[in-house]
């Protein structure tokens, strides 16, 4: 049995039902070539699918980030004293002071502007709505030119590379006082700015800003959460009853539909606690959908602290929490980081509860607390596909860009961090 | 093994240890997993500021039985204590009885040198930390580590990771550990058996200097150390004490069958 088999054993005629075995140094046979060939087709039939994602992967940047530019005919309907709302944010900070100076540019004195900016009905009228369509409720005239940007007027939209090919047919079509221009609707103002019905004056301030709350609010709440179940469950609970079930619900949690999650913020924190569709209804039940990704990283960094550390904390009289906090969590600190960041970048993309809960679709400022009203990124750009002007379009894309970007940081952040304290072990 | 000797219910004894010499005396422990006996009704004087050593095959229940002198068995799930274990008087398995207070006093070192992710010297403050001292961390530390015999390797770089020294000095960095908590007795178990030759004799020399200050009980399965650095020699066999006395008479003169074969390398 153990004996190699030879030569003299294949000729063995009571074997002659075996199959024949290939000599053991076949280097340009007939079996090598064949098995070389499965190798390559299989490597290949590997490759495919990862060929294929890293395809579509770069179409979707690609696309995203073309989109974000548009070649524009821009016909300036403004007055010869105006200048456009953008100019007059980066000067003078905020748009009270745009719109003073385009009172007092008007001829109006300067108390009649006092009195116009420290109306409450005015200012939440300026604050809440778009301010082009309401300048006449404020005094009774269009006061229009002086907050939309010179860009308002768009003759011609044209995607990047249409409208590069056909440049100098724009540049020979325009009209006098029309302008042809390359617009990157990703800019640094696109970021400053706030929500406006008007593609053009479009920012993704209170977007972004929401976002960000919503992002900060779930970490502080989902990671005490989080990592508290996780080491109940590794580091007290044994093979209880209450334990197992506990984790069979956690596994079930963890595939629930986002949206019933909305359902269950709606119900909860909107209507039962009386919180409304505000940052904090939001972030809670983000929190909600993000818990059980956090117990299940924060489970496994606990797992994989050795089991010799905890002894040798314990041989040395520590107690149970005192081998929590000063070996276990300390070890396990960069797996639960990164489970907490990833469970964030899910959080951050998540668009199905946050409409169900009630997040608005438009919202003119920035949130000045957990008890705003808000939007989130994608809601911004579910909201702007859905409008019919083309010029969103490449607004969408830029807030898409701008979603990609943020993920991408947060992913680099969990890379680093799991790269750094790695290098420990 | 390949007959069955019967396992006597009685220890055979040499020379007991006076009760005034005492340090741990373990009386008639019994000690169970789940439905699983690990010892069957042990009893065992261990004498102070010497050496003794528990000896036998694997899963003859001598780590369990030193786990259970300062109570790190509690840790393990099902795990069910009869009997009792003394310590200078004190009742360890009684109603009153902190272990973590147990263990403070009792200090461990393990089979595979565990050191913490951390620096030579948060290592060895480790345990005084966790007790909230307050004094002079420096001298403790270079006090624990002289006592471990790693203060001239190591001086230099305290602020080096635990994990960058070799596995010899990680275990003397562990006995260091656990001198730096002042414990009186030092449980090791089977300290060398993952070291080369010339880190065991050096973790050996330091056992029998540390003897000095310390009880210390050691778990080994290398009988020519026991044979090296224990005063006293303890034989268990399934689960039971076979036979203990001093490490010489043991070694020259054992009585039990079992004891006789398993130091003279028939079985084990």
């Amino acid at each position: 049995m153990s004996r190699v088999l030879g030569r003299e054993e294949r000729a063995d005629p009571a074997r002659a039902d075996r199959p024949e075995r290939p000599d053991m140094l076949d280097l340009g046979g007939v079996q090598a070539r064949r098995r070389r060939t499965t190798e390559r087709a299989f490597g290949a039939a590997v490759f495919v699918p990862v060929f294929l994602a890293l395809a579509l992967l770069v179409t979707l940047l690609f696309d995203v980030v073309t989109d974000s530019f548009s070649w524009q005919v821009i016909e300036p309907r403004n007055s010869g004293q105006s200048f456009s709302f953008l100019e007059g944010f980066a000067a003078f900070g905020t748009w009270e002071n745009v719109v003073r100076l385009e009172l007092l540019a008007q001829g109006r004195t300067q108390e009649e502007v006092d009195a116009l900016l420290s109306d409450p009905e005015a200012r939440r009228v300026f604050g809440a709505r778009n301010r082009v369509e309401l300048m006449p409720w404020v005094d009774g005239r269009p006061l229009r030119w002086f907050v939309t940007s010179i860009r308002d007027d768009g003759v011609a939209d044209l995607p990047l590379f249409e409208g590069w090919r056909r440049r100098a047919e724009l540049l020979a079509g325009a009209e006098p006082g029309q302008v042809v221009l390359l617009n990157a609707w990703l800019d640094l103002g696109f970021l400053a700015k706030n929500a406006s019905r008007s593609p053009a004056m479009a920012g993704l301030l209170p977007a972004l800003v929401g976002s960000l709350m919503l992002v900060a609010l779930v970490i502080v709440l989902s990671v005490p959460l989080g990592v508290g179940t996780a080491v109940y469950l590794e580091e007290y609970a044994g093979d209880t009853r209450f334990a197992r079930l506990v984790e069979l619900n956690l596994s079930n949690l963890a595939g629930v539909p986002s949206v019933v999650y909305g359902i269950l913020g709606l119900t909860v924190f909107v209507r039962l606690l009386g919180l409304g569709p505000v940052v904090l209804a939001g972030a809670l039940t983000l929190t909600l959908l993000v818990v059980p990704v956090v117990v299940v990283a924060a489970r496994e960094a606990i797992r994989a602290v050795p089991d010799s550390l905890r002894q040798a904390a314990y041989g040395l009289g520590a107690t149970r929490s005192q081998v929590i906090a000063r070996v276990v969590l300390p070890n396990a600190i960069a797996g639960i980081t990164t489970g907490v960041i990833l469970a964030v970048a899910r959080a951050i993309g998540e668009t199905a509860p946050l409409l169900v809960i009630g997040a608005a679709a438009f919202v003119p400022r920035p949130p000045d607390g957990p008890l705003s009203l808000f939007t989130a990124i994608p809601i911004q750009v579910y909201t702007w596909v859905s409008e019919n002007d083309v010029e969103f379009t490449h607004v969408a894309s830029a807030a898409i860009v701008v979603l990609l970007l943020v993920l991408g940081v947060l992913y680099s952040l969990a890379f680093y961090l799991r790269r750094r304290y790695e290098s420990r072990w | 093994m390949t007959e069955a000797v019967r396992v006597p219910e009685e220890t055979v004894r040499h020379d007991p240890v006076p009760v005034e010499e005492a340090a741990v005396v373990i009386t008639d422990l019994s000690l169970w997993y789940g439905s699983y006996q690990a010892i069957h009704r042990v009893s065992l004087t261990v004498p102070r500021n010497q050496v003794t050593a528990l000896i036998g095959a694997s899963g003859s229940g001598k780590s369990t039985l030193l786990r259970s002198i300062n109570r790190m068995n509690d840790l393990v799930e099902g795990v069910r204590v009869e009997g009792s274990v003394r310590y200078d008087g004190v009742e360890l398995y009684g109603p009153d009885v902190d272990p973590v207070e147990v263990r403070r006093r009792i200090g461990m070192v393990f089979q595979k040198p565990n050191p913490f992710p951390k620096s030579i010297y948060e290592n060895v403050a480790f345990g005084p930390r966790l007790m909230g001292f307050r004094g002079d961390m420096d001298a403790l530390v270079e006090r624990a580590l002289r006592s471990a015999a790693l203060w001239d390797e190591v001086k230099d770089k305290l602020k080096q990771s635990g994990l960058s020294l070799s596995g010899g000095q990680q275990q003397r960095l562990c006995i260091a550990r656990a001198l730096a908590s002042d414990p009186s007795v030092i449980l090791m178990d089977e300290p060398t058996s993952a070291l080369d030759p010339i880190a065991t004799d050096r973790i050996e020399r330091l056992i029998h200097d540390l003897k000095r200050d310390y009880t210390v009980i050691i778990v080994t399965h290398n009988m020519q150390q026991a044979g090296r650095v224990s005063d006293r020699t303890a034989f268990m066999h399934l689960g039971r004490l076979v036979e203990e006395g001093p490490t010489d008479l043991i070694f020259t003169n054992p009585r039990h069958e079992l004891t006789e074969r398993y130091v003279s390398g028939r079985f084990g």
